[in-house]
């Protein structure tokens, strides 16, 4: 069984895990983080979405042992105080939730998106919010919270 | 924050555990020291069960129980029957159903049905056993459609169920339709099918069941929309037990839509488990096993038929449905194709005959029971799609013939050939502005902008009538606490749709006090004596109503106390904007509520807590939203590739509590019914039942580029007076007017093709192969062999 290293929510974690252990196996049940979520098991909806060394991945399609070494951030990280970032505080004006169980993922990617793209148009914004499934608000609402999250993040 | 009112956009309360990744749903649970159960399903859609053999299961490293149907004869543990809103044939004998035990008995009936449960200590260990429990299974014929399964050569599932009919269903005058259709100046007729789909809520269901020996309790967490119902069913029907044995506990619940609403098998399993072992039992579904077994929705063939006179009235119409229940009469499966589908046949259009008549049957399916609007989309689909269709084949512009005979708002109140009372409504003026919303937005430009791509342009406009359902009673319960907070338990269920915000809203702006200070608790059997759950659009209709209510009745209870603290008398008090009024003076209601408290400030008689109270809401007739959707399309003639160009909605759903709220339940349900327009589809192998559609690989949803953004108006001029509230209802709205608008849309733009009909989903090679045929197609084909 693999030791492995990790920074996660910027807190070094050391444990040893089964090879076959997922990511967001690790995640939920090894370090209790539930705020990232499984809504499918073949890669499809993107609720289990986690920064991995800054870029998003569906941390069921990770192998916990191939994040030795790796820095980490799930939902649990954007808001350590309890203060959401300006992109929680966007999905929370634009209700771009409903029943939330997509939402971490959600919001994992949007960070990313507007990482890379800090400006972006809302054809950009759907086309990347594309491997993350809601089934409760149609998207609109989510669309306009990455477009006005993204701004205020602009500043 | 500061008080609310109704109609205002308040921001949910529930968003900040959401978007902090501290919602607790039902995977973020563990009890201490409970094992993990995994269900071992049928892989045959159809087989005798000759023996189970769980010696090498039993033997794996961690495997503690293994429970099979040998467990549940020897407990005498019951079926669950249907709870049906229909329960005779038209011959006034009772539906037919057999018995659904939790686990197969002597045969397996669907692909996906429990077999046992294996529990071990951790999930992977009860996944390893369960591939080796040993099935003796001996696989017979199935049959996968409803129409096919009427044949007299059909497979039959039930030996004491004759020709694999459930329930067979009229309404509506039979005679006079009969006699209109043969006077009529024009006839149109077209079978449809509304495809097999299922809500695929992007939490899997699941549960954590433990059991107290010491006091002989059961506590159920469970992922469901419908706690009251569930536990009796499980308490009283399944494990003979008292109802308050088991309390049942819904945490944070990610989306329903209907399919967390049943009586499903895997908790009593988990319940029996617990208490066999000593120790609580927690079981997730996987998503490739949700496919298989929550329940599905629509799956119903129908022949419908509209006769018109010669300027386009309409005379008549006739609608003849086959529906699909699965294997099961499941927990109100039989109703949805029968009377479900039948009350909002015709929608807000003017028909001096109707008749209606269906079919539920038995097939090797898993099993139908309500998904959102459950009989309303499907009926919302036929009328629409009739119209649409005779407006082509008669050559009349599909706009104008629904202008001239939607009900005239002076026809209201009006109760319906399908006995639906339509209270109130200006269907017209919905109309009309629904087409300036559409027309605001460009449908020129829109239309010039798609040719200009080589693209084919279509608009189209639906509008619909539906009903709110589900449970008739609600419970709301109001606690005044010493620390300044106001809980509020309600028997309704939020699967999502925000209902700690909307019923605390109501609460807050009747009594005038601040919303943070109302904590709000649902789905829990300890905190209401009763409840209805989720379904029917009633969470606004029926728990409002219920809060408003006890809300009422809390201000009426105060008034001693206010006059007490005015020196005033009870009768010389008014009560607006939160406070009491009388003489010059006045005092809030928070004020009240603060020296309700305190045992100084009470006048002789009251006692601290006087205040706290409980009410129950009963709906007398359900109401009816109603609107209007309009879609513009294009479609790329060279690959079948459709785009939503524009999504325009005008609703009538009464007193709206909070609009923020209902764009959100619009926006949802348009988004399920563009789904099952273009995506999504339940599709079984029709010779071995084998499920094609297992996996979210396979069965396609809508993402984020699926879905056009939509315009949303809202009329609240005619309150409904079902309720006090004017509630009409709009969870399920959405979905009943989507499907129509978007499948109009698309044959508008395919009218040079001489396509006139597609069945859903209008997949990309469906629609480039109707082009191909250059619209060839049976309208009579769906359902020839049983009409």
């Amino acid at each position: 069984m693999p030791d492995i290293t990790l920074n996660v929510n910027r807190q070094a974690v050391s444990k040893t895990v089964e090879g076959r252990t997922l990511l967001v196996e690790f995640i939920r049940e090894t370090l209790g983080l539930t705020g990232t979520h499984m809504g499918c098991d073949t890669s499809q909806c993107g609720a289990c979405v986690v920064h991995l060394d800054g870029k998003p991945v569906k941390s069921c399609t990770v192998l916990a042992a191939q994040a030795d070494g790796a820095e980490v951030k799930t939902i649990e990280s954007l808001a350590p105080e309890g203060e959401m970032n300006p992109m929680q505080r966007a999905f929370h004006e634009h209700h771009g939730l409903q029943c939330g169980f997509c939402t971490p993922g959600m919001v994992m990617t949007a960070m990313a998106l507007v990482a890379e793209n800090p400006d972006p148009t809302e054809a950009q914004v759907r086309h990347g919010l594309e491997g993350n499934i809601c089934r409760c608000t149609g998207y609109q609402n989510i669309v306009a919270a990455v477009l006005d999250g993204a701004k205020a993040m602009r500043g | 924050m500061s008080k609310v009112n109704i109609g205002e956009r308040v921001r949910r309360t529930e968003d900040l555990r959401f978007l902090t990744g501290r919602g607790r749903y039902i995977d973020d649970i563990n009890l201490d020291d409970q094992a993990r159960a995994v269900v071992v399903r049928s892989p045959y859609a159809h087989a005798t069960i000759n023996a189970i053999d769980t010696a090498d299961a039993a033997a794996m490293d961690g495997v503690l129980l293994i429970v099979t149907r040998d467990d549940w004869q020897r407990e005498g543990f019951g079926p669950i029957p249907t709870k049906s809103g229909i329960q005779k044939m038209k011959d006034g004998s009772p539906l037919r159903q057999s018995d659904r035990h939790c686990l197969a008995m002597d045969r397996a009936r669907y692909v996906g049905e429990p077999v046992a449960l294996v529990v071990a200590e951790t999930p992977a260990q009860a996944q390893a056993a369960a591939e080796l429990v040993d099935v003796d299974y001996d696989e017979l014929p199935a049959v996968i459609d409803p129409v096919a399964a009427l044949q007299p050569s059909a497979p039959q599932l039930w030996d004491d169920i004759p020709g694999n009919l459930c329930l067979d269903f009229e309404l509506g005058d039979r005679e006079g339709t009969e006699k209109a259709l043969a006077e009529a100046a024009h006839v149109v007729t077209l079978d449809i099918e509304n495809n097999r789909v299922t809500a695929v809520p992007i939490e899997p269901r699941g549960c954590i069941a433990a059991y107290d020996a010491a006091t002989d309790r059961y506590v159920l967490y469970n992922a469901s929309q419908n706690v009251h119902a569930n536990r009796d069913a499980f308490a009283t029907q399944v494990l003979n037990l008292d109802k308050d044995q088991l309390d049942h506990i819904a945490p944070d619940v990610g989306g329903g839509f209907g399919a967390k609403n049943s009586t499903y098998p895997e908790p009593p399993l988990c319940l029996y488990a617990a208490k066999r072992l000593g120790r609580p039992v927690k079981w997730i579904n996987s998503r490739s096993e949700s496919f298989q077994s929550d329940t599905h929705g629509r799956g119903q063939t129908s022949r419908v038929t509209l006769a018109l006179d010669a300027d386009g009235r309409f005379l008549a119409l006739r609608t003849d449905t086959v529906g699909a229940i699965g294997a099961y009469a499941w927990t109100v499966g039989p109703f949805t194709p029968t009377g479900g589908a039948a009350r909002t046949q015709g929608g807000p259009y003017r028909f001096p005959a109707m008749y209606y008549t269906s079919r539920a049957v038995f097939t090797n399916t898993m099993c139908m029971d309500p998904y959102r609007g459950a009989g309303r989309p499907e009926a919302t689909f036929q009328t629409e799609r009739i119209i649409e269709y005779a407006a082509r084949k008669l050559n009349m512009d599909p706009i104008e013939l629904r202008r001239k005979n939607l009900m005239p708002p002076e026809m209201l109140p009006h109760k319906t050939p399908m006995g639906l009372d339509v209270d109130s409504g200006d269907f017209p003026l919905l109309f009309e502005e629904t087409m300036k919303m559409a027309e605001a937005a460009g449908l020129t430009e829109l239309r010039a902008a798609a040719e200009a791509k080589g693209r084919k342009f279509g608009f189209a406009i639906a509008p619909y009538l539906e009903c709110t359902g589900g449970g008739p009673k609600e419970h709301a319960s109001v606690t005044f606490n010493p620390d300044g907070s106001v809980g509020l338990a309600v028997g309704t269920s939020s699967t999502g749709m925000g209902h700690e915000t909307s019923l605390s809203q109501i609460l807050a702006a009747e009594l005038g006090i601040d919303l943070d200070r109302v904590r709000f608790v649902q789905s829990n059997t300890q905190a209401t004596p009763l409840g209805g759950g989720h379904g029917g659009s009633r969470g606004m209709e029926v728990g409002g109503s219920a809060v408003l209510q006890a809300a009422r009745e809390i201000v009426d209870l105060a008034k001693p106390l206010a006059a007490h603290l005015l020196q005033s008398e009870t009768e010389d008090l008014s009560f607006e904007d939160g406070r009491f009024a009388a003489g010059g003076g006045s005092v809030s209601m928070a004020d009240v509520i603060d020296a309700s408290m305190d045992a100084d400030r009470l006048p002789d008689g009251m006692e601290p807590g006087c205040l706290d109270h409980s009410s129950v809401f009963e709906r007398g007739v359900i109401s009816v939203p109603n609107g209007v959707h309009a879609a513009a399309a294009e479609v790329d003639p060279e690959t079948g590739v459709v785009d939503l160009a524009g999504y325009w909605v005008m609703d009538d759903f009464g007193t709206i509590i909070n609009p923020m709220l209902a764009d959100g339940q619009v926006m949802g349900g348009v988004a399920q019914g563009i789904g099952q327009a273009f995506l999504e589809n339940i599709v079984y192998d029709p010779d071995t039942g084998q499920l094609m559609t297992g996996s979210l690989m396979d069965y396609g949803l809508p993402r984020a580029d699926d879905i056009p953004n939509m315009e949303i108006g809202y009329y609240e001029g005619q309150p409904t007076a079902k309720n006090p509230l004017g509630v009409k209802g709009a969870g399920e709205a959405g979905c009943v007017g989507a499907c129509p608008a978007v499948v109009n849309a698309v044959l508008d733009a395919l009218t040079d093709f001489g396509v006139t009909h597609i069945d859903m989903p209008l997949t990309p090679q469906k629609v480039w192969r109707a082009i191909k045929d250059g619209g060839a197609h049976d309208p009579e084909g769906l359902m020839r062999a049983v009409s």
